[in-house]
């Protein structure tokens, strides 16, 4: 699907070694939008919504800051890492502010699942939908996010 | 025939204005983006005659002026903010989602995007006219934990750096494998001052990291590297005070500096180091911080665990650093401290050092954000 030249700029931003060292996008060849377009597709069949996704990820990740770095327990059966260093990373949608190097390890001891991401990963899934590319090294899959972070359709 | 001649005039007559257009953007080039030579003021006093047309970030480099900038000028780190009080013309486009409202108001501008097209008064922290750019070698890479490396780097040209404990330096990544531009990032300088023609550094993997992932993978001894600096203003303040640090992991690298600094100043005031880790795996140069107890007249290394596994056999300190450090304060009468790390970090060690009597103005940190 043709796409607007903002959202082929954020897609050039998005390639290995612009932001970061293998970028966003891994072997995905398609346009953005269209990567937007399915991933949408599949948090509106899990009946979720980006924002909630985010919301959760957030949660856990401002809990798991409690430990200043080091594994803290989260009720109720999460361990969760947050652990920060140096500098910020733009938005690749262009828009003003940095993000925090920051990433969060949560380990679901229920089911023994873990899911790392960054806080750059949370504003491009709260605000933009945006899980990376197919195949992508650090994509989020709706559905593993909402698996292991436990995110169900009753949580508003 | 007839349809091959077709296809060589066709072929020839694209060359021909391929080759026409190509010398017109040459002609342009050089005669309207040629905006002659232009005088940039810097804090009304040093004066730089300038050829215009480059940006203001790559114009001052060009004057050996260097402005912090992680991106290299590509407009995405929003580090390269000049103070311009006179011939900059709009705020562009590319500029606006870097500056906030108020620095707007005060003649902020983000000097990779700002062309030099007239004279121009700027106005910089005076600290950057300190800083060089510094060609240089790998001169050992040492590993200090599984995810922790110690680059030491000889100096080339020039070939002796000034720098006061504390500060830190931008590494130069170069375009490599998925990269096509160099970036440069910030690392603490660990050595100390006293050494005057090589500098250390402690780079800590990040996964998906440019330049972390690009000294740990590819990085050699004897490979060319590129830095400038010193940059900051985190350092040991001149004082009588007692002084408490708190810094884990690549977050030592200041404190080192500040601690060597000490011994080659014979300064002798009582100092507390607390440092934080999960497992024994995760300390380092323990061996180093022994010896600078022993050179020290009142210097104590006191790391703490938080996870010690049962194999580390740890008798030292236990528990978040917060509550390790709560356990050792005293009170905060004629204490300084120095804090090293992640946002969080800091700030939850900020409330345990004022909650002890430590005024916030006496709190120092280099927050890792």
């Amino acid at each position: 699907m043709k796409q607007s030249p903002e959202l082929s700029i954020a897609q050039t931003n998005m390639r290995p070694g612009v932001i970061t060292l293998y970028g966003f996008l891994g072997p995905d060849d398609r346009n953005l939008i269209d990567m937007l377009i399915d991933d949408d597709g599949d948090v509106k069949r899990l009946g979720l919504t980006h924002e909630q996704i985010g919301r959760r990820m957030e949660e856990l990740r401002n809990q798991g800051a409690k430990g200043l770095g080091e594994y803290i327990k989260v009720a109720p059966h999460f361990q969760v890492r947050v652990e920060t260093v140096r500098g910020k990373l733009p938005c690749p949608f262009g828009e003003p502010g940095l993000h925090r190097k920051t990433n969060t390890q949560v380990l679901n001891e229920a089911s023994g699942r873990e899911v790392v991401y960054s806080d750059l990963q949370i504003h491009l899934i709260a605000e933009h939908g945006f899980y990376q590319g197919r195949k992508s090294r650090f994509r989020l899959n709706p559905a593993d996010l909402a698996e292991v972070l436990e995110i169900t359709a009753e949580e508003e | 025939m007839f349809p091959f001649t077709t296809l060589l005039i066709s072929i020839g007559a694209v060359a021909g204005i391929s080759t026409f257009l190509a010398v017109l953007m040459v002609i342009a080039d050089a005669t309207i983006a040629n905006y002659g030579e232009v005088t940039i003021t810097a804090n009304k006093e040093k004066k730089y005659v300038v050829r215009g047309g480059s940006s203001l970030l790559s114009t001052l480099m060009s004057q050996e002026v260097f402005i912090p900038s992680a991106c290299g000028g590509r407009g995405s780190c929003g580090l390269c903010k000049v103070k311009v009080l006179e011939g900059a013309g709009q705020v562009l486009p590319t500029e606006l989602p870097w500056l906030s409202d108020e620095e707007r108001e005060q003649n902020v501008r983000l000097s990779c995007q700002l062309k030099v097209k007239n004279d121009m008064e700027i106005e910089i922290p005076e600290e950057l006219f300190s800083v060089k750019q510094f060609s240089a070698r790998v001169a050992s890479i040492r590993d200090l934990t599984h995810d922790i490396k110690e680059l030491t780097i000889k100096l080339a040209e020039p070939s002796a750096i000034e720098f006061t404990a504390g500060k830190f330096i931008q590494l130069q990544t170069p375009a490599y494998e998925l990269t096509d531009e160099p970036v440069y990032r910030a690392y603490s300088l660990s050595s100390s001052p006293s050494v005057k023609d090589q500098v250390e550094v402690e780079i800590r993997r990040v996964p998906n990291g440019i330049c972390t992932t690009y000294v740990h993978d590819y990085l050699k001894e004897g490979d060319e590297i590129i830095f400038n600096g010193p940059y900051g203003d985190f350092y040991l303040r001149d004082t009588e005070r007692d002084v408490v640090c708190i810094a884990g992991g690549s977050g030592m690298a200041p404190i080192k500096s500040i601690l060597l600094d000490m011994v080659e100043k014979g300064i002798n005031r009582k100092v507390r180091y607390f440092f934080g880790a999960v497992t024994k795996r995760d300390l380092f140069l323990v061996d180093e911080m022994k010896e600078l107890e022993g050179k020290l007249p009142d210097f104590k290394y006191i790391p703490a665990l938080s996870g010690p596994l049962p194999e580390d056999d740890w008798n030292g300190e236990t528990g978040l650093i917060t509550d390790v450090l709560d356990r050792h304060l005293d009170s905060g009468d004629n204490l300084e401290a120095y804090l090293c790390g992640s946002p969080g970090m800091i700030d939850a060690c900020v409330k345990v050092l004022t909650a002890n009597g430590v005024p916030e103005e006496l709190i120092f940190y280099d927050k890792f954000a």
